[in-house]
């Protein structure tokens, strides 16, 4: 009954919220609108393009209804500048995340998407309701859900895909590169600082190392105990012996 | 520490070296000299939970605490010795913390809790997270092999203490389970 | 497509996210976040779960209705429905089944105060007290009842340990920033701090971590 899983997503977990994700399709057959729990679904008219979710893109492209409009990271140009960014240009942290899509508030003023101007209370759009892999997404930057959205795109819609040949070898490459730096990020934990930046690591990536990297800052943690405890008693101390140096807050980043 | 948890409950099972700050009638055969009390002075191997229970109480309960005398006084395990402690900062890799203590960083942890021992403190965190990285290459190249048993063959495999592997197998959980993934994202 | 729909995507005005989207979100952030967190979190507020859970109701019957009626062009909209609703019931399922494993691990915790009780819905309390009650039977039958009257408890809290367990509230975990914030978490041999932008990937202590995922700030991943 209980789930026995452990904490954290497991990886068929991470590719059930990929699916998710918007993506751009073609229609080849008219649609109408379904009414779903998650609300309507956009009318298909052939040939022009909706944006479904990549669940519902999946059901349509296998019945051959509709045929799915890549993303533009995962053409081989960009994949090529995406290898050369990890591998070349920044060797040590991973690329960064693509800029979150901005909308035009009708009055010259462009905001961004996440941000949502009518309703101030609003939740912040986050992955996978952000739309990160329809066609209108940019080029050159990898999203959160880029590992499984191209393994599943390839496996279900290579056809779709102009060099999927090119694409395969290249999301090799970028898989390799990029699990070499999630290793190397636990090199230098042992001081153990408070705060650790991975920007722009994606979701199968986390799902693969997260018990192992979190087991090590867990584990230093725990050796450190009482040292930590006892800095803290000092400075504790400290404070209220006459306002000595406050705290220094060292700056961790990856 | 979670009070069901098997490895701290194994970790307050080793022994621990506590010198008899006093005489103690018929103990002597801890010293095997069952004929004569245990002397002062006597070190001997007791486990953690009575070492320390020994160690923290104090023999004359209505006396100040400057004036407070305990029972036993502990030492460090020859686990974590200054041997030990040199051959770590020398490789983290090449010592087989196994062979030292099944629970030895469960038992530096407790040690550290009775000591201020900051210098110890600094080598394992830094043998902690230098052995990790190696955890990681093991256990990417295990691939298929579902239990230690099958890979116990490497030296430093057989030497990860029980942390590491835990550690291993958390590793080894992860990149197995991304690879089934990716194997069955063609069946969808 | 209709002038109005496509003038109705392109309004700035226009509010493109509608409510049972906005549900969806919230349910899979619930359920991400369950997943995610050492400790059990609320249950969500403003009647989220009664809603779904009516909706998946309709929706089956809504599929009944819609089986018998086998015209080909309905079909396929069945097919959808269906795999949707398949979706939907699967994020339900392992959201409570997720809730489930947390109570089960550390039951007598989240009873112990009003405060944690308060995360509990009224049925996993239910189901708490009466699987904790069926536990402390079975072993009282089993084995307990041979021990000393004074030992028969499972909630002793003398001496320095305490039987109650309590989940590690400082493990560490990966959280997403929200909005650009300042981000602070204790460490070992210094403290650490860094100005976190949007869409940031940070690994912290839960217990620094919470007061940004409980103010929107940040969420769990």
């Amino acid at each position: 009954m209980a789930l026995p899983l452990p904490t954290g997503l497991v990886p068929t977990e991470v590719a059930f919220l990929c699916e998710m994700e918007m993506v751009t399709i073609v229609p080849r057959q008219r649609l109408e609108s379904i009414t779903l729990l998650s609300g309507k679904t956009p009318a298909l008219r052939p040939p022009h393009r909706a944006e479904l979710p990549l669940w519902l893109a999946l059901l349509l492209k296998k019945q051959r209804r509709a045929n799915i409009v890549p993303p533009p990271w995962l053409l081989p140009a960009s994949l090529q500048d995406l290898v050369n960014q990890e591998t070349n240009i920044d060797p040590e942290a991973f690329s960064p995340p693509p800029p979150p899509p901005m909308r035009s508030d009708g009055y010259g003023a462009a905001h961004s998407y996440t941000q949502h101007s009518t309703n101030p209370a609003d939740v912040v759009l986050a992955p996978p309701f952000l739309p990160s892999c329809t066609q209108g997404a940019p080029s050159g930057y990898l999203p959160y859900h880029w590992l499984e959205m191209a393994e599943t795109l390839l496996a279900h819609a290579a056809d779709d895909i102009p060099g999927a040949a090119d694409a395969r070898a290249l999301l090799r490459d970028l898989q390799e590169v990029r699990a070499a730096k999630m290793r190397g990020s636990t090199r230098h934990l042992e001081g153990g600082g408070g705060v650790l930046n991975l920007r722009g690591v994606g979701a199968m990536e986390l799902a693969e190392s997260r018990g192992f990297v979190l087991g090590i800052v867990d584990g230093v943690r725990k050796l450190g105990a009482s040292v930590e405890a006892s800095r803290r008693e000092e400075e504790e101390e400290e404070r209220e012996g006459g306002g000595g140096g406050g705290d220094s807050d060292d700056e961790m980043e990856f | 520490m979670s009070y069901y948890d098997v490895d701290a409950i194994l970790t307050d099972s080793e022994k621990v070296p506590c010198k008899f700050e006093l005489e103690i009638a018929q103990l002597g055969y801890l010293d095997n000299d069952p004929a004569q009390p245990l002397k002062t002075g006597t070190t001997v191997g007791l486990p953690l939970w009575l070492a320390e229970l020994l160690a923290l109480a104090n023999r004359a309960p209505s006396s100040s605490d400057e004036d407070a005398k305990s029972f036993v006084s502990l030492n460090l395990p020859p686990a974590l010795s200054n041997e030990v402690m040199s051959a770590l900062k020398a490789d983290p890799r090449a010592v087989p913390l196994r062979d030292q203590s099944h629970n030895f960083y469960g038992l530096g942890t407790r040690m550290l809790d009775l000591f201020e021992e900051a210098e110890i403190c600094a080598i394992l965190r830094k043998t902690f997270v230098t052995r990790a990285a190696d955890i990681a290459l093991h256990a990417r190249k295990a691939g298929g092999a579902e239990d230690l048993g099958a890979i116990a063959g490497e030296d430093f495999v057989r030497g990860m203490e029980e942390w590491e592997r835990l550690l291993f197998k958390n590793a080894h959980d992860g990149v197995k389970g991304t690879k089934a993934w990716m194997e069955g994202v063609k069946k969808h | 497509m209709d002038i109005d729909d496509i003038l109705r995507e392109v309004d700035p005005t226009f509010d493109f996210v509608p409510g049972e989207t906005r549900d969806l979100q919230a349910l899979t952030r619930a359920w991400v976040a369950e997943r995610s967190a050492p400790e059990l979190l609320d249950w969500p507020p403003d009647g989220l779960f009664e809603r779904i859970n009516d909706r998946i109701k309709q929706q089956i019957e809504r599929v009944e209705e819609m089986t018998g009626d086998m015209d080909p062009k309905t079909n396929f909209a069945l097919i959808v429905i269906q795999t949707e609703l398949e979706r939907f019931k699967y994020l339900v399922r392992s959201y409570l089944r997720a809730r489930i494993a947390k109570i089960d691990k550390h039951t007598l915790h989240y009873l112990s105060s009003p405060a944690l009780r308060a995360r509990l819905s009224e049925t996993e309390q239910a189901y708490a007290t009466r699987h904790q009650a069926l536990l402390h039977n079975h072993y009282l039958s089993s084995f307990l009842s041979s021990f000393p009257q004074s030992l028969q408890n499972l909630n002793d809290q003398a001496g320095n340990i305490s039987m109650i367990d309590t989940p590690d509230l400082e493990t560490a975990v990966f959280i997403r920033l929200l909005t650009d914030t300042l981000v602070e978490g204790r460490g070992t041999d210094s403290d650490g701090g860094m100005d976190g932008k949007i869409g940031d990937i940070v690994i912290l202590r839960w217990s620094d971590a919470k007061p940004l995922v409980d103010s929107g700030r940040a969420e769990v991943i």
